[in-house]
This record gives C-alpha cells, sequence and structure tokens, in this order.
C-alpha cells in the first residue's frame, strides 16, 4: 500500500517537472519559433509551433528598422565598462571591508547595504538631476558613471573574501609586499571564481539596462539595444516577427554566456544570497 | 628578489638578526603597523564611498530638499512648503499608484516565497537527468528584462499565445493588458514567472548548506519526511527564508519597466506604479518638486518596510 503510494508519488513529481520546464521555457521556444516565421503565420490557428518555412530574412530585416548596429555596440560598450569598474572597485571595497579594522568600517556596510534600498527605478529623478548638474546628460559618462559601482557586488565580494585565511595577507606582508600589491597579487587571483561570477551577473544587468539609458540617452547614437527593441513596436506594432527576430539577437549573447557558464552565475546568486 | 635596504638591515642587526614585523615598505612611514592598516583599509573603501555618496546619498538629500520646491527643469526652483506633499495627499492618482504598487509587491511576492521553495525542494532530490533539469529551470536567470517584457507582450496579444491555450481549455478571448481588472494580474504573473529561479536557486544554495547528518540521524529516529521537513530543513533554511523574503519584496517595489513598455501604466492607471508615478511627474509633466516629494515617501516606505523585515530576519538569525 506504502510502496504503491510512493510510486504514484514519485510520477506526480517528474510529471510536475517536466510541466515546471514547460511553463519556464515555453515563452522562450514560442519566441526564437515565432522568429522565423511570415508575419501571417505568427497568429495562425491552430497555433503553429514550428514554421512551415524557416524565415532567415527576419532578422537582416529587423535589422535595417533602426540602426542596430549602435544600439549593440552601445550595449556592449557600456556593459564592459561598467562590468570592468563594477569588478575592481567592488572588490577594492570588499577586501577593505572584509580584511581591515578601522574607525567608521561598519557604519560604511551599513552605508553600502542601504543603498540596495536605492535602486535606479527609485531614485530615477534625484539620480537624473545630478547628472545634469555634472554636465552628463546625452553622454557615454553620463549612461556610465551613476552605474559603476554595485552594492550587491561589494556584498558579494566583502563574503568571499572574509572567507580567505589571513596568514595569506600575513605572509605577504612580511615578504614586503606593498598593501595595493598584495591586492593585487594575492587576492584578485584567489578570488577568481567570486570575481566571474560578478563580471557575468553585472554584465548580464548592465546589457539589460534599460531604464536608466531611456532617460538620459537622448540622440538616437547613444541608444542601447534595449531602447531600439522596445521602439520597434513604435515603428511597427504588427511585425511581431520582426520583433522577436530582434529580441532574440538581443538574447543569444546571454545564453552563450549562461551556457559555458552555468555554474559561475548559479554561485554568484547564491554566495550574494547568503546571509552573514 | 626580495627588495632590501639599508634601514632593514640595521633595524634587523638591532633586533639580533631578525627582520621586525614593521617593514620598511610601511607607507607613510612614520605611521604605526596598526595606523597604517587603518589607512589603507579605508583607502580601498573610500572609491565606493565616493560612489555611493555622490550617486546614492547625495541624490536622495538633494531630492528631500527638492521636495519643498517648485521646479519645472527651466527656471530656476521656487520654495513652496509643504505644497508638494499636500498635493500628493489630496492626488487621487497617488493614492491609487501607492495601491497598485502595494498590490503588486505582495501579488508578487508572496507566491514566489512558496513556488521558488518548492522548486529548490525539487531540484534538491536526486533524479535522473538533474543537471539537465537544474540547466532549464535556471537558464531564465540569464535573461534580460527587455527580451521578457516584449515576448510577454506578445503572448498576451489578443490572438497571442495566452489567449489560444485558455481557448483550447475552453475560456473566452481576454485583452489582457487593456483589460482594467486583467492587467494587474498579468503583470504580476510575469514577476511570479520571473522571480521563481532566481529565488530557487538561493533557496537551493540554503537547503544544500544543511548537513546530510541531521536527516540521517532523524530517520534512524523514525521521522517521516513531513517531521523531517518540519523540524530540520524549516529552521535550519530560515535565515534564507527571511532572505528572500526581503530581497523578493525589494525587487517587486522597485517594478518599473515592464508597466512602462507593456501597458504604459494603463488602462486607467491600474498598473501605474509608484516608480512610474514618479517618472510621469517628473519626465511627462515636469513637476520634479512633486516627483520629488513622492520619491522621498517612497524611500520612507521601502525604508520603513525593509526595517521591519531585518527586525525579522535578526530575530530568525538569533534562533
Amino acid at each position: 500500500m506504502n510502496k504503491k503510494l510512493l510510486l504514484w508519488g514519485g510520477w506526480g513529481i517528474t510529471l510536475l517537472t517536466i510541466l515546471g520546464i514547460g511553463v519556464t521555457l515555453l515563452p522562450y521556444f514560442w519566441m526564437v519559433s515565432s522568429s522565423l516565421k511570415t508575419g501571417a503565420e505568427v497568429f495562425e490557428l491552430p497555433i503553429r509551433w514550428i514554421p512551415q518555412e524557416i524565415q532567415w530574412a527576419n532578422f537582416p530585416n529587423a535589422l535595417s528598422r533602426g540602426s542596430f548596429g549602435t544600439y549593440f555596440f552601445n550595449s556592449g560598450f557600456v556593459a564592459v565598462v561598467v562590468t570592468a569598474a563594477n569588478v575592481l572597485f567592488c572588490s577594492l571595497a570588499g577586501y577593505g571591508l572584509a580584511k581591515f579594522r578601522f574607525p567608521f568600517r561598519e557604519l560604511s556596510f551599513r552605508l553600502v547595504l542601504c543603498t540596495l534600498m536605492l535602486p535606479m527605478e527609485i531614485v530615477l529623478v534625484p539620480t537624473f538631476l545630478v547628472v545634469q548638474q555634472l554636465g552628463l546628460v546625452n553622454s557615454y559618462g553620463g549612461l556610465i558613471f551613476p552605474l559603476a559601482v554595485d552594492a550587491f557586488g561589494i556584498f558579494l565580494m566583502r563574503q568571499f573574501i572574509r572567507d580567505l585565511p589571513d596568514s595569506l595577507i600575513e605572509a605577504a606582508r612580511l615578504d614586503g609586499c606593498s598593501e595595493f600589491g598584495i591586492f593585487w597579487r594575492i587576492i584578485l587571483p584567489n578570488c577568481k571564481p567570486a570575481l566571474g561570477a560578478l563580471a557575468l551577473l553585472s554584465f548580464r544587468d548592465n546589457w539589460d539596462q534599460f531604464l536608466w539609458p531611456y532617460i538620459v540617452a537622448a540622440s538616437d547614437a547613444l541608444k542601447t539595444f534595449p531602447l531600439g527593441l522596445a521602439q520597434m513596436e513604435g515603428i511597427d506594432s504588427a511585425a511581431y516577427h520582426e520583433i522577436m527576430a530582434l529580441a532574440v539577437m538581443g538574447m543569444i549573447p546571454m545564453a552563450i554566456l549562461f551556457l559555458f557558464f552555468q555554474r559561475a552565475f548559479v554561485r554568484g546568486i547564491a554566495l550574494s544570497g547568503l546571509k552573514e | 628578489m626580495p627588495r632590501t635596504h639599508g634601514v632593514v638591515k640595521a633595524e634587523a642587526a638591532v633586533a639580533g638578526g631578525l627582520p621586525r614585523l614593521r617593514h620598511w615598505t610601511a607607507w607613510p612611514w612614520s605611521l604605526s603597523r596598526r595606523n597604517r592598516l587603518c589607512l589603507a583599509g579605508f583607502f580601498f573603501v573610500l572609491p565606493a564611498l565616493i560612489h555611493i555618496a555622490a550617486f546614492k546619498f547625495y541624490p536622495l538629500l538633494q531630492a528631500f530638499q527638492l521636495s519643498f520646491y517648485r521646479y519645472d527643469l527651466m527656471s530656476p526652483p521656487v520654495f513652496n512648503g509643504l505644497a508638494n506633499y499636500q498635493g500628493l495627499w489630496e492626488n487621487p492618482l497617488f493614492h491609487q499608484s501607492f495601491w497598485v504598487s502595494a498590490k503588486y509587491m505582495f501579488g508578487v511576492s508572496i507566491p514566489e516565497w512558496f513556488l521558488a521553495l518548492g522548486l529548490a525542494l525539487l531540484l534538491n532530490r536526486a533524479m535522473p537527468g538533474r543537471s539537465f533539469i537544474r540547466l532549464a529551470y535556471f537558464f531564465p536567470i540569464a535573461m534580460s528584462q527587455i527580451v521578457v517584457a516584449m515576448v510577454w507582450k506578445f503572448m498576451y496579444h489578443p490572438y497571442g499565445l495566452v489567449n489560444t491555450i485558455l481557448e483550447f481549455f475552453g475560456a473566452g478571448r481576454i485583452n489582457w493588458l487593456s483589460t482594467e481588472e486583467t492587467a494587474l494580474p498579468a503583470l504580476i504573473a510575469i514577476g511570479i514567472w520571473r522571480g521563481i529561479p532566481l529565488f530557487g536557486v538561493i533557496y537551493l544554495a540554503g537547503l544544500q548548506a544543511i548537513p546530510r547528518d541531521y536527516y540521517e540521524a532523524a530517520m534512524i529516529d523514525g521521522a517521516g519526511a513531513f517531521q523531517r521537513f518540519v523540524h530540520i530543513t524549516i529552521p535550519l533554511l530560515l535565515p534564507t527564508i527571511l532572505f528572500v523574503m526581503v530581497i523578493s519584496l525589494l525587487s517587486a517595489v522597485k517594478v518599473f519597466l515592464n508597466p512602462l513598455v507593456m501597458t504604459g501604466g494603463g488602462p486607467s492607471g491600474t498598473t501605474r506604479v509608484l516608480p512610474y508615478f514618479i517618472y510621469e511627474t517628473g519626465f511627462t509633466y515636469f513637476r520634479m518638486g512633486e516627483a520629488a516629494a513622492a520619491s522621498t515617501v517612497l524611500f520612507v516606505f521601502v525604508f520603513a518596510l525593509t526595517l521591519i523585515l531585518l527586525r525579522l530576519l535578526r530575530r530568525g538569525g538569533v534562533q
């Protein structure tokens, strides 16, 4: 009796797992499938899951609807610079907070954590005013500076560096290594896993930057890919096959990164999620 | 080849051949080792602190100041006391936005707490193809918000996939994003769908940190699966659970992109969340002072909420 119940339970769980995967991935499948259809096939009934004839032409057609070369470059550029800045400043700060004692250290850490409550969505208007005072509206500087340090990154690096043995640092110090040298030659090489995770998460977030460029980039030459994708709708709201083609192109860099570095992604999120 | 220096040699000679702890590379020379380390640590943190001060706290303070002024970006700000706050208090749209935000926040995060835990428990089991299953579930973590927004807008189209599937089960067509009753639930569904894998990863890390021995010992004592869950998993996972609660609420309160791209805050303001209200007041109507006042209110709300949750977190961590 009990065995039978267990068997059914096992089947139930398997079924649930498959159903869950379906719900999780269906939108992505539908996006890829639609990006390869003709405009008429997209809303065809009954549902056409696989396009009758694969329409590769959707991709060049979609790209010609705007200066997408520029948008992709801008997104890539902003994402790379912001990621590099994040990795550098967050690991510096993480090291300082993890391994040194100085007055107001706890306060500094509290302030860093406080900024988790101040995401761009909430301080949008004030941040814009500051960037305006700095004369950075509609410039790469304006796109990049406000994003260059992220509290989550500091938190993540601090958690990781704190677990490195102090003896490592003391040994280097006795060998006459300068404080920055210790950071550069001892700490950084020893936290590659955390740095990788931070770089991936930061690249994802900033490749995806929509809101801040939407406010601060007025000219077409500064628009990022997400802005270009969103404005496609205004150009031709019926061209869903082309919009989906653009969405697929925007997804590809992250999909490749994820498939190669899945473990680093998961570790990064898990690391920033571990409490104290 | 370690660098040598006369001072070190002299010191070493004095100390009887052993190099002193305080090394000549010590910078600044005159400071004691302790003070020098203090300073070094401070300098490591300084760039981040400057950034935070310039782009987080200064804007916040400035917004607070600006909330007592009338300012349209063109003419200089004019002091008008509490008029902005009074305007918000009397503005029915602000009240509406507040409730829309609250509904969205709890509508998204409460289901997430349970469903993400369910997912983590599922993925923590030994089953064939587990690494592939994990890959499939965690894939959405890498996906960008804007792609998600466009795909779902496409799926919520009156002739889109959602309606087609519901029709198959005998339901009627609904124009999800332009019907007052369905627009917010449609956005909430996306939020939940997107959050589950993310919080699932965090829960899973928490579950894997629980030592196996505890379960084995409980099994020897004859505890059933449910008892093990209640008496081992839940108490040991409590810090993670509370962390997920805080983070999920914070990430739900800042939702902005989906309403902006998918519904434009409509229909009739039913999806105009607070960040959207602030954006509209500031950048569409150029009432920067009022937008700053609304920002301040939103921040106080978020701050109070986090404080309450952190207190809970601490209490949970102590247990």
